[in-house]
C-alpha cells in the first residue's frame, strides 16, 4: 500500500500525469527500487477507484495522449492520515540475514555459521563503501545522501548485530543443539 | 608491495608486561585510505601512533618513503609530523589559549613560515571546512563539531602526503562527525594524500578503501574475530 | 620559528598563566632589589683599619660620609652584603614556586603544541621564554624600584651624614651581573622543575620515582648545624697555632655554609618528612580526612614539600641570621676585651649603637623574608587546587562533604610543616 502513499504524496504539489509521477519517484527516492509503469497505471487505477484521485484533463504534446491525475478531497485526507499514523516499530523478528544464522547454526554448527557471517560482513563492507562514496562525491544531491544515510544506518545496524551475535555464538550453539 | 608510502613491518609494543601490538604487517599506498577498525584496546591507536612515529615500536621497522623512522630521532621525527603527516586525533588538540585561525596556523609557524602567509592558509582551510567564522574565536568558544573541523584543518594545512586520524568522530554527534568525514576525505582525494583512519564504528571505516580489522594486537583476516 | 612566533606561542596563556608571569616577575623584581642593595654595599671603598707605624689604627677616607658604621667599617660590610644576598634566596624560592603554578595546564599546552609538529626543544624554549621574559621584566621592574628608591631614601642624619649608601653605583658590569643573575636562575629553576616532565604529542608523562625519598639530607642538615655551631668556631681556634691570624671571612664563610647546608638539607628533606607524616597518618589515622591527606602525601611527597620549602628556607634564613648576630656580638665583644688589653684608648671606639641598628636590620630582613615565604605557601595552596581542580570536583560528586575536603587541604599543607619545623629549629 506504500506505493499508492508515495503517489498521493507526489500529486500533493499538484496534478501530474503517469510518466511524471514514475520519474518523480525515482528522482525522489533514488535508492529504492524503480517504479514500473504498469505498477504506476494499475496504482492510479486503484486510487481512482477508491474516489482517492481524479482524471484532471488530457494532454497530447508530441507523442501518446496522457490524462493527468490530481488528488481529491478524500485523497488529500487519506495522505494526511497516513503521515501522522505511527508505524509499528518492528513487530516481528523477519530477516533473511537472522533466520539464515539461526538455521545455519541449527544445521551446520559454527563452522558454517561463521564462514557465512565472514562473507556476508565483506558485502555488508562494501556496500557500505560504495554509499559512502556516493554521498561523498562532489556535487551528491540531499536525495541521495538521504538515502545512502538510510541505507548505511540499516547496513550498520546489521554489521553490529553480527558482531554482538559472534560474541554469543558459542552459547547460542549451545541452546539450540541441547 | 611496491610503491608503498608507508609501510610498517613486525610491528610489536608493550605497554609494561601488557602486549598492544604483536607483529603487524601493515602497508598504505599513496593516495589510499585505509581504515584500521577493531574493538577497544584492540591496539589500533597503539598501531597509529608507531605509524605516525609518535610512539617507537618496541620491534620491527616502520618506513616512509624508502626511509627507516625507527631509527630517527626525536625531534627529526617532529620536523616530518610538521611537514608531511597531518594528525587528528578525537579531541584535544587544539591550543585552548589560541584562536583557531592560529591553531590551524601553528604547523606552519612552527616551521618558519611568516604570521600572514600562515594566517592567509589557515583562513582557506577555515573557509573550506566551513568555520571560517570562527578564525577568531578560541576552541573553548566554539561546538565540538567546529573544533574538529579546525582540527582537520590544522592537519591539512601543509598539505600532508599521510594523514593519521585516531577516531576523528568519536566526540561528536552523527551529523557533525558525517560533515568532518566528508569534508577531510574530499580535500584529501583532492590533495592526493593517504589517511591512516583509526575507528570502531563501521560507517565511519566505509570512508575508507580498504580495512584492516585488529582483534588483541593483531590482524583479523576474517574480521570477525574467528582467528586461524 | 620565527622570533614572532616564539613571543606569540609564550605569551599565550590563560588567567592562571598570566597570574604566573606577574608572580614571577614580582618575585625577580624583590630579588633583583636585594642583589642589587647587595651590590650597592659592596661598591663603598674606604673604611679599612690603617696601621700605622706608632701602631695606632684609623679608618680610610671613602666611607666617612655614612651614619652607620655597618656601612663606614669595610670589616663589617661583607656581614650586611651577606644577610642581603641571603634574603634573595627565599625570595628565589618564591620565584621557584611561582613557576609551578599552572603548571598543568601549561603542560597541557605544550604537549598540544608537540602534536601540533613542535620538537621538543621547540617547547623548551617556548617554556623558558615564558619565565625568562617574565624574570627580566621583573629584574628590569626591579632595577627601576631600585632607582626609585636611592632617591627616595636620599637622607642625612642630624649630623649631616648618609644613612643609606645612596651616593654610590655598582660597577655597571655588576649591576648588569646582578640583573641578570635573577632570569637566569629562575630559568634554570624552571628548567629543574621540568626535568621529570617528558611532553609528548600524547599528553605529559611524569616521570614516578619507585621509591619514597631517601632520608639522605639529614647528613647535610647536621653537617650544616656542626658548621653553624659556635663551638666548631671555638675549637678551629683552639687546633691552630696561637700565631696563626685566621682570615676575617673565615667565620662569616663557615656560617654561610652551614646556613646552605641547613637550608638545602631541610628543603630537600621535606619530602622524606612529609613521606613520613603521610605513612604514618595512613597507619594511625582515623576517618577520612588523615586517610586521604595521608595518601596524598604519600603519593606526591613533594608537592607537599614544596609547598613549605620556601617558608622553611625563610625560617632557617632567620636562624642564620641571628646566629650571624650573635656572631657579631662575640666578635664585639673580644674586640673590645682586646682593645681594652692592648690600648684602653680604643676600646671606646665601638659605641654600640651600631650593634642595635645590626638588629634591627636583621629583624626587617627575617620579617620580609617570612612575608615572602608565606606568600609562597599561599602562591602553593592556590597551586595546589587548582591543579587539582578536577579530582577534588570528582570527589565531591562522588559524595565527599565539602568540609573533610578542605580539612584534608590543611591537614595536607601544614602536616609536614610541623616535624620539619622542628628540625628547622
Amino acid at each position: 500500500m506504500s506505493t499508492a502513499h508515495v503517489l498521493l504524496g507526489l500529486l500533493a504539489g499538484g496534478p501530474r500525469h503517469g510518466y511524471d509521477l514514475k520519474r518523480a519517484h525515482d528522482d525522489r527516492l533514488p535508492q529504492a527500487k524503480p517504479l514500473a509503469y504498469g505498477q504506476v497505471y494499475a496504482t492510479l487505477g486503484r486510487l481512482e477507484r477508491d474516489g482517492l484521485v481524479a482524471q484532471s484533463g488530457q494532454d497530447q504534446e508530441a507523442g501518446p495522449e496522457r490524462t493527468s491525475y490530481e488528488l481529491t478531497e478524500l485523497g488529500r485526507e487519506r495522505l494526511a492520515a497516513w503521515l501522522t499514523e505511527v508505524e509499528p516499530p518492528a513487530p516481528y523478528v523477519s530477516s533473511v540475514l537472522f533466520n539464515k544464522v539461526v538455521v545455519a547454526l541449527l544445521a551446520g554448527g559454527t563452522d558454517q555459521a561463521t564462514g557465512y557471517l565472514t562473507a556476508q560482513r565483506v558485502a555488508h563492507m562494501t556496500r557500505m563503501r560504495e554509499l559512502t562514496a556516493t554521498k561523498t562525491r562532489p556535487g551528491a544531491s540531499v536525495g541521495d545522501v538521504v538515502a545512502a544515510d538510510y541505507a548505511i544506518g540499516h547496513l550498520d545496524a546489521d554489521l553490529r548485530w553480527l558482531q554482538t551475535t559472534l560474541a554469543r555464538v558459542a552459547e547460542l550453539q549451545k541452546e539450540v543443539t541441547s | 608491495m611496491t610503491g608503498a608510502l608507508l609501510s610498517g613491518t613486525g610491528i610489536t609494543k608493550s605497554y609494561g608486561a601488557t602486549p598492544a601490538l604483536r607483529g603487524i604487517d601493515v602497508t598504505v599506498g599513496e593516495g589510499e585510505i585505509v581504515a584500521i577498525t577493531g574493538p577497544s584496546g584492540c591496539g589500533k591507536s597503539t598501531l597509529l601512533h608507531c605509524l605516525a612515529g609518535i610512539l617507537r615500536a618496541d620491534e620491527g621497522s616502520v618506513v616512509y618513503r624508502e626511509q627507516d623512522l625507527s631509527l630517527w630521532s626525536e625531534a627529526s621525527r617532529s620536523r616530518l609530523r610538521r611537514t608531511e603527516f597531518g594528525v587528528l586525533f578525537q579531541f584535544g588538540q587544539l591550543v585552548p589559549e589560541l584562536t583557531a585561525a592560529e591553531n590551524v596556523a601553528l604547523p606552519l609557524l612552527l616551521a618558519g613560515s611568516g604570521r600572514r602567509d600562515a594566517r592567509e592558509a589557515a583562513l582557506g582551510w577555515l573557509a573550506r571546512f566551513g568555520v571560517a567564522d570562527m578564525a577568531d574565536k578560541r576552541p573553548p568558544a566554539m561546538s565540538g563539531g567546529q573544533q574538529q573541523r579546525c582540527a582537520a584543518a590544522r592537519a591539512l594545512v601543509t598539505g600532508p602526503r599521510v594523514i593519521f586520524a585516531d577516531e576523528p568522530t568519536g566526540a561528536l554527534d552523527q551529523l557533525s562527525g558525517e560533515q568532518v568525514m566528508t569534508a577531510m576525505v574530499q580535500a584529501v582525494r583532492e590533495q592526493g594524500s593517504a589517511v591512516v583512519l583509526v575507528t570502531h564504528e563501521a560507517p565511519v571505516a566505509a570512508y575508507a578503501d580498504r580495512e584492516i580489522v585488529l582483534r588483541d594486537g593483531a590482524i583479523d583476516p576474517s574480521g570477525i574475530g574467528i582467528v586461524g | 620559528m620565527r622570533p614572532g612566533t616564539l613571543i606569540r606561542l609564550s605569551l599565550a596563556g590563560n588567567r592562571t598563566d598570566r597570574l604566573r608571569a606577574g608572580l614571577t616577575a614580582a618575585s625577580a623584581a624583590l630579588a633583583a632589589v636585594a642583589l642589587l642593595a647587595a651590590a650597592t654595599v659592596a661598591a663603598i671603598h674606604g673604611g679599612d683599619f690603617d696601621y700605622r707605624p706608632d701602631g695606632r689604627r684609623v679608618l680610610a677616607p671613602g666611607s666617612g660620609q655614612y651614619a652607620s658604621a655597618l656601612l663606614v667599617e669595610s670589616g663589617l660590610r661583607p656581614g650586611v652584603i651577606f644577610a642581603l644576598v641571603m634574603l634573595a634566596l627565599p625570595v628565589l624560592a618564591l620565584a621557584g614556586q611561582c613557576i609551578r603554578l599552572g603548571a598543568p595546564a601549561r603542560d597541557r599546552r605544550l604537549a598540544a603544541l608537540r602534536l601540533g609538529g613542535a620538537t621538543p626543544g621547540q617547547t623548551v624554549v617556548i617554556a623558558g621564554a615564558e619565565t625568562a621574559a617574565a624574570s627580566l621584566l621583573g629584574s628590569l621592574a626591579g632595577f627601576g624600584v631600585y632607582l626609585v628608591l636611592r632617591v627616595v631614601l636620599d637622607r642625612r642624619d642630624a649630623d649631616g651624614k648618609l644613612l643609606l649608601p645612596t651616593d654610590v653605583l655598582p660597577n655597571p658590569l655588576i649591576l648588569i651581573l646582578a640583573l641578570l643573575l635573577v632570569p637566569v636562575l629562575a630559568g634554570l629553576i624552571g628548567l629543574l622543575l621540568m626535568r621529570r616532565v617528558v611532553i609528548t604529542p600524547l599528553g605529559v608523562v611524569r616521570r614516578l620515582r619507585d621509591r619514597g625519598p631517601q632520608p639522605w639530607p639529614g647528613v647535610l642538615i647536621v653537617l650544616g648545624l656542626v658548621l653553624f655551631a659556635p663551638k666548631t668556631l671555638q675549637n678551629l681556634l683552639h687546633l691552630t697555632p696561637r700565631h696563626w691570624r685566621l682570615p676575617e671571612w673565615l667565620p662569616l664563610a663557615l656560617m654561610g655554609a652551614g646556613v646552605l647546608c641547613v637550608m638545602v638539607g631541610v628543603v630537600v628533606g621535606t619530602g622524606w618528612i612529609s613521606y613520613t607524616a603521610g605513612r604514618l597518618l595512613r597507619r594511625y589515622g582515623r576517618g577520612p580526612v588523615s586517610l586521604l591527606s595521608g595518601a596524598r602525601l604519600m603519593a606526591d611527597p613533594w608537592n607537599g614539600s614544596r609547598t613549605i620549602g620556601a617558608l622553611l628556607a625563610a625560617v632557617v634564613f632567620g636562624a642564620g641570621t641571628l646566629g650571624f648576630r650573635a656572631d657579631l656580638a662575640t666578635d664585639f665583644a673580644a674586640q673590645n676585651r682586646l682593645g681594652e688589653l692592648t690600648d684602653p684608648a680604643l676600646g671606646s671606639a665601638y659605641d654600640t649603637g651600631f650593634y642595635f641598628g645590626a638588629i634591627r636590620l636583621v629583624l626587617v630582613a627575617v620579617t620580609i623574608a617570612l612575608v615572602v615565604a608565606a606568600g609562597g605557601v599561599l602562591v602553593a595552596l592556590a597551586e595546589g587546587i587548582v591543579a587539582r581542580r578536577r579530582t577534588y570536583a570528582a570527589m565531591t560528586a562522588g559524595g565527599v562533604p565539602r568540609s573533610k575536603l578542605g580539612a584534608m587541604l590543611l591537614v595536607v599543607t601544614l602536616v609536614p610543616l610541623l616535624p620539619a619545623l622542628l628540625l628547622a629549629r
